[in-house]
């Protein structure tokens, strides 16, 4: 968006509408905070002749659609099996977020996400089977404990870098799994199994449609939730603080230089993010009354990475449209056995190995390779604008200049190609009088040359001596003499003069 | 006592394979491979495939215990290949290797447990014994023969590699690219075979690990990712690239767990582990041996 309109060529649809310029613009801003609602910029329509406003930022559009469909199209199809589909892509979903927070704005490559989650889930879910926990005190109790799991893991953070952590991290799953299935008092005896845990919507009415849809609405808050705590986050001082320190060794020397402390920083979103976390573990223990240890499989925290990585890494909306496609897979065409996630791995290799950041790189990327092809495209066609570069026609106000240039280019060209020994040596025999078409074509051409530099004929003596110069095209200015050659007769030096300016036609 | 030292011993050489084979990777091709837990569960396959034919074909003793390593070592190096083919020299030239090759092995993890669901079904194949059956007293404590076997099957093999490494001319290829990858392209060492021979060789160690353990548990579609984490954890421990490292990190982390089962709960030992390699990555963020990322640098 920071580009500047191109003069020509594709200009991207902005959506403008026109200001009513008798009342005070007022700008509308999130509640709470000095961040406007929509990017706004106004511009003077020299069609209209009328002011408007032009939404810079057209990202608010596309997620208010995408949620609006996200909303809309389960509950208005009602079928139960569509309803838990898409209840459970807005827990994944959430949980992507909530990573892709810690990966992309905190940096920290953090395999960590599930095991904070089911700590999450298994805490609030023994909590509330064995104290009879209520289903919103569930909900503290998970991100209590996911802020204190984070608190944990974020420890080593500090000291190792990059892929150490990630290696780290990435056993936590298993060993939690481990620990859950020696555990009694986590359902050990029942492989990892948990139930009858307090739930949001009565048991009673789960069986309905609306009890259903209630369901699913829950999640979809939950959702809700989680992405503003995203934007508060990642949009917040200390998204912006953390941007500086994004992605190299030198951008964190730099922002430890200008005084940001990011590692504290870093320490903040992650435990905000592991709060999170855990906050969406304990809304999955209530959401299917229980947890299972599916929720610590290395398979499941892979389909995860899977989801982030087709769509995105480090984006919010590329974990939401990766886990609509991969949720999609694996949930909806269950009668596909193991091949679904085999599709989806393939799907994730795919897009490591051909696309630089899933599906929300891909129009950067394509753009790219489209400028790099227009580029080799302007390259070849170099000639059809003589002098001029294609890209510098936009800018020329005069187009007949551009037209002349292409004109004189091609008449040279065919002039060049009528030059041979046969011409010349009739112009030798004859410099003056009626000539063949070609020869005469090529004199006229001479003829109308700018008279700067022109070639002309100098008589020296009458009948007895001449020499060839060349003009000054100024008034006062003498012509200059070409070379020490004289010529006896006028023929001749004509020939002479024929001959320079056949050789300067040919060097053009 | 001593059994708590023996099981620590077997724990240590059986992980310890894995955790070189991710530690040798890494150090030369700067490559993280977590298709580990596919290359190991693909040898525990490919040497269960050579038992069954060979059962059936009548072969037994000492030549089955052959034929099953070797079908192990094989099958692991194979699938080491298949992962660098798609995963190393694809993405090799391009940027952001590290995080992308990493991505890809996970993928390529994802893939390869469901590959193995589809064609050996869920169920556990269990592994003939490779050393026999038997146990040798001595005092009041034993050791049975697997478990001699594979302290000495993996000590063996081990010190075979180290040898090879050190003495011969690929060996010193292979050194060369641990030690600087962009050197070695200077000096004439091809980085794409000697990487594909890197991932053959950890590979094979891996299945060479997978038979061994197979010897205690099952063959599985999901059986790698135990000695994933762990040999991940232990490579972490050892210092990514250090062969030194990597060997006392497992004989640490394998007494670690075997005192950990023994007297406390075995529910303890995956905390007393994460807490055992975070505590040495505070002292040592590079691990134990790992001062060579510090040169790379």
């Amino acid at each position: 968006m920071s580009k500047s309109t191109p003069l020509v060529g594709r200009r991207s649809w902005r959506p403008k509408w026109p200001v009513n310029t008798d009342r005070v613009f007022k700008r509308r801003r999130y509640f709470g905070t000095k961040r406007s609602v929509l990017k706004l910029q106004g511009q003077f329509n020299p069609k209209t002749l009328r002011r408007e406003l032009v939404l810079t930022d057209k990202k608010p559009l596309f997620w208010i659609a995408a949620l609006t469909i996200l909303l809309v199209l389960p509950l208005g199809v009602g079928n139960q099996r569509f309803l838990s589909l898409f209840g459970i892509i807005c827990i994944y979903a959430a949980i992507n977020v909530m990573w892709t927070l810690i990966i992309g704005t905190a940096g920290l490559q953090s395999f960590a996400t599930l095991a904070t989650v089911g700590v999450g889930a298994y805490g609030s879910a023994y909590l509330s089977i064995t104290y009879g926990l209520p289903w919103p005190l569930m909900l503290v109790a998970g991100a209590g404990f996911g802020a204190l799991m984070g608190w944990i893991i974020s420890l080593p953070a500090r000291r190792l870098d990059g892929l150490y952590y990630a290696l780290l991290t990435l056993g936590l799953s298993e060993f939690m799994r481990n620990f859950v299935t020696q555990s009694d008092a986590l359902g050990g005896k029942f492989n990892g199994a948990l139930f009858g845990v307090a739930q949001i919507v009565p048991s009673d009415l789960l069986t309905t449609r609306a009890g259903q849809s209630l369901l699913y609405l829950t999640a979809f808050i939950a959702l809700l939730v989680i992405l503003i705590v995203f934007r508060w986050v990642n949009g917040g001082r200390i998204g912006l603080m953390l941007k500086t320190a994004a992605t190299s060794k030198e951008d964190e020397s730099f922002a430890s230089a200008i005084g940001v402390d990011f590692q504290k920083a870093r320490t903040h979103v992650f435990i905000i993010a592991s709060a999170a976390l855990g906050f969406m573990g304990a809304f999955y223990a209530t959401y299917i009354g229980g947890t299972s240890l599916q929720i610590f499989s290395l398979e499941l925290l892979l389909l995860m990475l899977a989801m982030i990585v087709i769509g995105g890494l480090g984006k919010a909306e590329g974990a939401l449209i990766g886990t609509v496609i991969v949720v999609g897979i694996t949930q909806w065409f269950t009668d596909w056995g193991p091949w679904r996630v085999v599709l989806v791995g393939v799907l994730a290799l795919l897009s490591v190995l051909y696309t630089r950041n899933g599906i929300f790189g891909l129009k950067a990327q394509i753009q790219e390779i489209r400028e790099r092809r227009q580029a080799l495209h302007r390259a070849a066609i170099t000639g059809r604008y003589a002098e001029y570069l294609p890209q510098q026609a936009p800018d020329i106000h005069d187009k007949s200049l551009i037209v002349g240039r292409v004109f004189e280019r091609t008449l040279r060209d065919r002039l060049k190609s009528w030059i041979d020994p046969d011409i010349i040596k009739e112009h030798e025999l004859k410099p003056m009088g009626q000539h063949s078409d070609h020869l005469e074509r090529m004199l006229n051409y001479f003829r109308k040359a700018p008279i700067p530099d022109k070639y002309a004929v100098y008589c020296v003596e009458p009948f007895a001596s001449y020499r060839v110069v060349a003009l000054s095209g100024l008034p006062g200015v003498p012509p200059r003499i070409v070379d020490d050659k004289t010529y006896p007769s006028l023929e001749e030096a004509y020939h002479a003069v024929f001959l320079r300016r056949v050789n300067d036609l040919r060097a053009s | 006592m001593i059994e708590v030292v023996i099981s620590a011993a077997v724990l240590a050489s059986m992980y310890g394979l894995v955790a070189i084979g991710i530690s040798f990777t890494w150090a030369s091709i700067g490559m993280l491979n977590l298709a580990q837990g596919f290359i190991f569960t693909a040898g525990g396959y490919a040497a269960w495939v050579f038992a069954e034919f060979a059962i059936s074909a009548g072969i037994s003793g000492p030549l089955l215990s052959v034929g099953v390593l070797t079908f192990g070592m094989l099958g692991s190096a194979v699938a080491g290949l298949a992962v660098g083919s798609i995963a190393f020299l694809p993405l090799q030239d391009r940027d952001n290797f590290r995080t992308r090759s990493l991505i890809a092995t996970l993928a390529i993890s994802l893939i390869g447990t469901q590959v193995w669901l589809i064609f050996f079904g869920p169920q556990n194949k269990p592994l003939p014994p490779v050393f026999g059956e038997g146990r040798i007293e001595f005092g009041n404590a034993g050791i049975s023969y697997g478990q001699l076997g594979t302290i000495i099957v993996a000590s063996v093999m081990l010190g075979l590699v180290i040898l090879w490494m050190r003495s011969s001319r690929r060996g010193l290829q292979m050194r060369a690219m641990m030690m600087n990858p962009l050197g070695a392209a200077v000096v004439g060492v091809s980085v794409r075979t000697t990487g594909m021979r890197v991932l053959a060789i950890s590979g094979a160690l891996t299945g060479l690990s997978s038979v061994l353990l197979a010897q205690i548990f099952f063959v599985s579609p999901t059986s790698g990712v135990q000695p994933l984490t762990v040999g991940l954890i232990i490579s972490l421990a050892g210092g990514l690239g250090s062969i030194p490292g990597t060997v006392i990190a497992a004989g640490l982390v394998g007494l670690a767990e075997a005192v950990t089962a023994r007297y406390l709960q075995q529910s303890l030992v995956p905390f007393v582990l994460f807490g055992i390699v975070v505590l040495i990555l505070i002292f040592r963020p590079r691990g134990l041996g790992g001062l060579l990322e510090d040169v790379r640098e």
